[in-house]
């Protein structure tokens, strides 16, 4: 087992639309993701809740219709959102997370999950915490490989995405695909939960610089 | 294809006609007795139908109710036989959508709607043989099934569509002329005005030559407006006659 | 959502600003709004700004069987998306009226002006050819999607490399990007689509109208032409009644800007092609700015995991050993079996032989739930299937579950012994991922 992983370069771009509440455009390596948050506005009478805000996430793959699996990926995602959006405070709204993949080249569904949660706050809708998500693959010799790229998805025997709240670091989401033993899943976990602290420190940073102009951060 | 011209040294085109010339356009008004309104056209060999139902109050969509004028409703599908091959979706594809939608606005330009505040117009057309000038047979249709309805317009909606083969326009393209791939236009005006409902141009056409196809199109409506219109007046004098006599 | 209404006092004010000839962003009647072009990672992929519109288009290619009627002709299908993102008031699903007018007006400037030849897309006459697919999604919707959809299909279209394939008789090979350089799609001209907004009745016009003017306009007229000065495609509806002169007029200035923009085409073709020789890094993630407040960028960072193997182990330690199944079988008769005690026979079964045929398959539904959960026992368990009925060798496969009175019973019953099993398999606390889990497990059986 590797001791020094890497995690590819990542950058985001915050607010670059001008009709969404919020939006955000996530990079990591060379998947890019935009996402874009309206709300809480109007909601539909079929889908309103009296006491909660309704999520809802539309994830738009690049070519063709969406089908099922982009479905799945909806349900991950909106579940993530919902343990983390404080919905009790809009209640009878609707808020409307939409997902558009620009470019995608491994780790797609924690560069999706952090994209949603820059626009969430993009948006400023009020969050418990934030949402860092980490994709780990397992090579068919056991090694954990952090954040990895489209080549190294396709050869690994499982790809495991976690997704962590920022204050605690526990465990949020957990989405898995191919074959691993028990003890796989729980290094994969710590390893994902260490890398996370990094994304973390990164959305710190770009609120901090965003807002640097308005406020003075006190170090 | 090759081999057929569109145009012979004698400047006679496929069907005979000069570039010039107008299909022969038979109409009758009248045709159903339930409809408020209703029309069938030929025009060569394209027939269509059109029903007009309205004003009447607005059913579905109580949403969609405007305070101060009528919401004109179209729809527009083509019988499975109407075409060489059997179209398996008479409405719904894009195409059909496309047309119902441009129907509907240019009866929305021409019908004097405010005099009909919350109240729905519905035009149904429907393509029975399509060979080449679908959508200016629907209008025509439908100008004369509004009419046969009573309901007032600003002035007749006439169509009509030309094109540009062998550096030639030609009036009133067919299907074959059609399916030669040459660029065509559809202009649907009011003829009196010489006013512009509706333009739609398919295909790659020189924009030195736009003046002239434009010039000819619109010299075609002005001819179906002259044929529309004899004809409303015989039936309107025939009804009345048979009004009088009874 | 719906849309937020537009008030009186701003529809008022915008129509007063252009009857004085002035428009609201203080350009002129003619002027278009700032075009940027980027490109992306993949070939094929752009993104278009006209302002603040932001459009997405992407181009695949694929191997398909050509038409009946066009055996030596490949297929161009162009999708626009109204994507959610791009206004409230569009939602997913199926397209509006307007979506279809664009994405008709679309499918008529490009493919049916033949900018694209679709004669070099055949491989083999009447078996396969290539069909191109565009989609183009509206990401930012600020006025006039129309010309910045128009722009990004044709960019993109021009942009796209599709895989080179060799025919040798009856074999055809189709090579990778590794292999051999990927071929052009071969653009005999570029159409653009110039968008001009009417109002007052013809009176007014403009180009490149924002969403505001949008709203308040009268109707709208799509010029699509090249540089050739050909008109590719014309569309002016909207319930609003223009004079010949006008629509004269109106193509003379689509010819001026229609040059404009494509040079600017080009000129970004030109640079990304360049950028690709030199081997320079291309693609979205690179093209963030760096030097605005919004923009915040990271390089690769290393992440030390030697704790992680360590607390993993750890973790595992502390849970404990795994239960292992229960599976010690209890046959009462052919076809039913017990596992786990304190259970009420309600089978029925009396102590003489059942003869039947389906009772392997009834084993096999009882005791699906255990099998799929861990592998272990379904192995242990076929000897015992075999030496009861050794001619029943393709009933593993059937599905036939015959139900019995008992049968609700029975199976409830057998719930505590499932979710023993399932705690060391997983450690989720999502349901729809514990089912995935079981699931994923049962497939690689």
């Amino acid at each position: 087992m590797a001791t020094e992983q890497t995690l590819r370069s990542f950058g985001c771009e915050q607010n670059l639309l001008s009709r969404p509440d919020g939006s955000a455009n996530f990079t990591q390596g060379d998947t890019t993701v935009l996402a874009a948050v309206y709300g809480p506005g109007e909601v539909k009478m079929s889908e309103e809740i009296i006491d909660k805000a309704t999520l809802r996430v539309i994830f738009k793959p690049k070519v063709g219709l969406p089908g099922c699996a982009e479905k799945f990926q909806e349900r991950v995602l909106r579940n993530t959102c919902e343990s983390v959006v404080l919905a009790t405070l809009h209640p009878r709204s609707a808020i409307n997370i939409i997902l558009q993949i620009i470019q995608d080249s491994g780790s797609l569904l924690s560069c999706c999950v952090n994209a949603a949660c820059v626009a969430l706050m993009d948006a400023a809708v009020p969050m418990k915490c934030l949402v860092s998500a980490v994709t780990c693959a397992l090579t068919e010799e056991g090694q954990i490989v952090l954040d990895p790229d489209s080549k190294q998805e396709k050869e690994s025997s499982a790809v495991l995405t976690f997704a962590f709240d920022s204050r605690e670091n526990n465990v949020i989401t957990c989405s898995t695909k191919g074959c691993y033993t028990p003890e796989q899943y729980q290094e994969s976990l710590s390893a994902c939960r260490e890398a996370s602290k990094n994304i973390s420190s990164f959305f710190r940073q770009a609120v901090e610089k965003r807002m640097s102009k308005e406020l003075k951060v006190k170090t | 294809m090759a081999g057929l011209e569109i145009i012979s040294d004698q400047g006679y085109r496929i069907d005979g006609r000069r570039s010039s010339e107008l299909r022969k356009v038979c109409a009758r008004m009248g045709v159903f007795t339930q409809a408020d309104g209703s029309a069938y056209i030929e025009q060569g060999n394209t027939k269509a139908l059109a029903t007009v139902y309205g004003p009447h109050e607005m059913r579905k969509g109580r949403g969609k109710i405007q305070h101060d004028r009528a919401v004109v409703n179209c729809q527009f599908s083509m019988a499975t036989f109407s075409t060489g091959e059997r179209k398996s979706r008479p409405k719904g594809d894009r195409r059909s959508q496309e047309m119902s939608m441009h129907l509907r606005q240019t009866f929305e330009a021409v019908i004097v709607t405010e005099l009909f505040p919350r109240s729905q117009i519905d035009i149904y057309v429907q393509i029975l043989q399509a060979d080449g000038g679908n959508y200016c047979a629907c209008v025509n249709a439908a100008t004369l099934a509004v009419i046969d309805a009573g309901i007032p317009m600003k002035d007749y909606v006439c169509a009509c569509t030309a094109g540009f083969i062998q550096d030639s326009p030609l009036l009133d393209i067919s299907y074959v002329e059609e399916s030669a791939g040459a660029p065509f236009l559809t202009v649907a005006m009011m003829p009196k005005s010489e006013q512009i409902v509706l333009l739609e141009m398919n295909s790659r056409l020189h924009a030195d030559n736009m003046e002239k196809v434009l010039d000819l199109a619109t010299q075609g409506c002005k001819d179906v407006f002259a044929v529309l219109d004899r004809h409303v007046r015989d039936h309107v004098s025939e009804s009345h006659a048979l009004m009088t006599a009874s | 959502m719906k849309e937020v209404p537009m008030s009186t006092c701003e529809r008022e004010f915008i129509l007063s600003a252009i009857r004085d000839r002035k428009r609201i962003d203080g350009r002129q009647t003619y002027d278009y709004r700032r075009l940027k072009v980027a490109f992306g990672m993949e070939r094929g992929c752009c993104i278009v700004e006209l302002g603040d519109t932001k459009v997405l288009a992407q181009v695949s290619g694929k191997i398909e069987q050509p038409k009946k009627n066009r055996p030596t002709e490949g297929s161009i299908i162009i999708n626009l998306e109204l994507s959610p993102m791009a206004s409230p008031a569009f939602e997913p699903g199926r397209p509006t009226e307007s979506g279809i007018e664009m994405n008709r007006i679309l499918e008529r400037n490009i493919r049916d002006s033949r900018a694209v030849d679709t004669e070099s897309l055949c491989i083999v006459a009447g078996e396969k050819v290539w069909c191109i697919r565009a989609d183009i999604h509206v990401l930012n919707d600020e006025g006039n999607i129309m010309d910045a959809a128009s722009i990004a299909a044709i960019t993109a279209l021009s942009h796209f490399r599709r895989p080179d394939v060799s025919v040798m008789g009856e074999e055809v090979t189709v090579h990778s990007p590794e292999d051999r350089d990927p071929v052009p799609l071969s653009v005999h001209h570029m159409p653009v689509c110039v968008t001009f907004a009417f109002f007052d009745q013809g009176e007014f016009l403009l180009v490149d109208p924002t969403r505001s003017e949008e709203r308040v306009m009268n109707g709208r007229m799509v010029v699509g032409m090249n540089m050739h000065r050909e008109i590719c495609t014309l569309m002016m509806s909207g319930g609003m009644l223009l004079v010949k002169e006008q629509v004269l007029r109106c193509s003379q200035i689509a010819t001026v800007k229609v040059a404009e923009i494509i040079e600017l085409i080009q000129k970004a073709l030109d640079k990304d092609a360049q950028a690709r020789q030199a081997g320079e890094k291309c693609g979205f993630a690179e093209s963030v700015p760096s030097n605005k407040i919004t923009t915040n960028k990271k390089e690769p960072t290393s992440v030390d995991t030697t704790a992680a193997a360590q607390h993993a182990s750890q973790v595992i330690q502390e849970a404990g050993p795994v239960d292992k199944p229960v599976s010690n079988m209890l046959v009462q008769a052919p076809g039913t079996v017990q596992i786990g005690e304190g259970l009420v026979n309600t089978w029925q079964v009396d102590d003489e032989d059942m003869e039947s045929e389906e009772d392997s398959t009834k084993k096999t539904a009882t005791n699906g739930r255990e099998a799929v959960a861990v592998s272990k026992p379904t192995e242990r368990k076929r000897p015992v299937k075999t030496v009861s009925h050794a001619e029943d060798s393709g009933s593993e496969e059937e599905e036939k579950v015959v139900l019995y009175q008992g049968d609700v019973e029975m199976k409830s019953t057998e719930e505590p012994d499932a979710t023993t099993l399932k705690q060391p398999t997983s450690s989720n606390s999502d349901k729809p991922a514990k089912k995935k889990g079981k699931k994923k497990k049962a497939a690689q059986k």
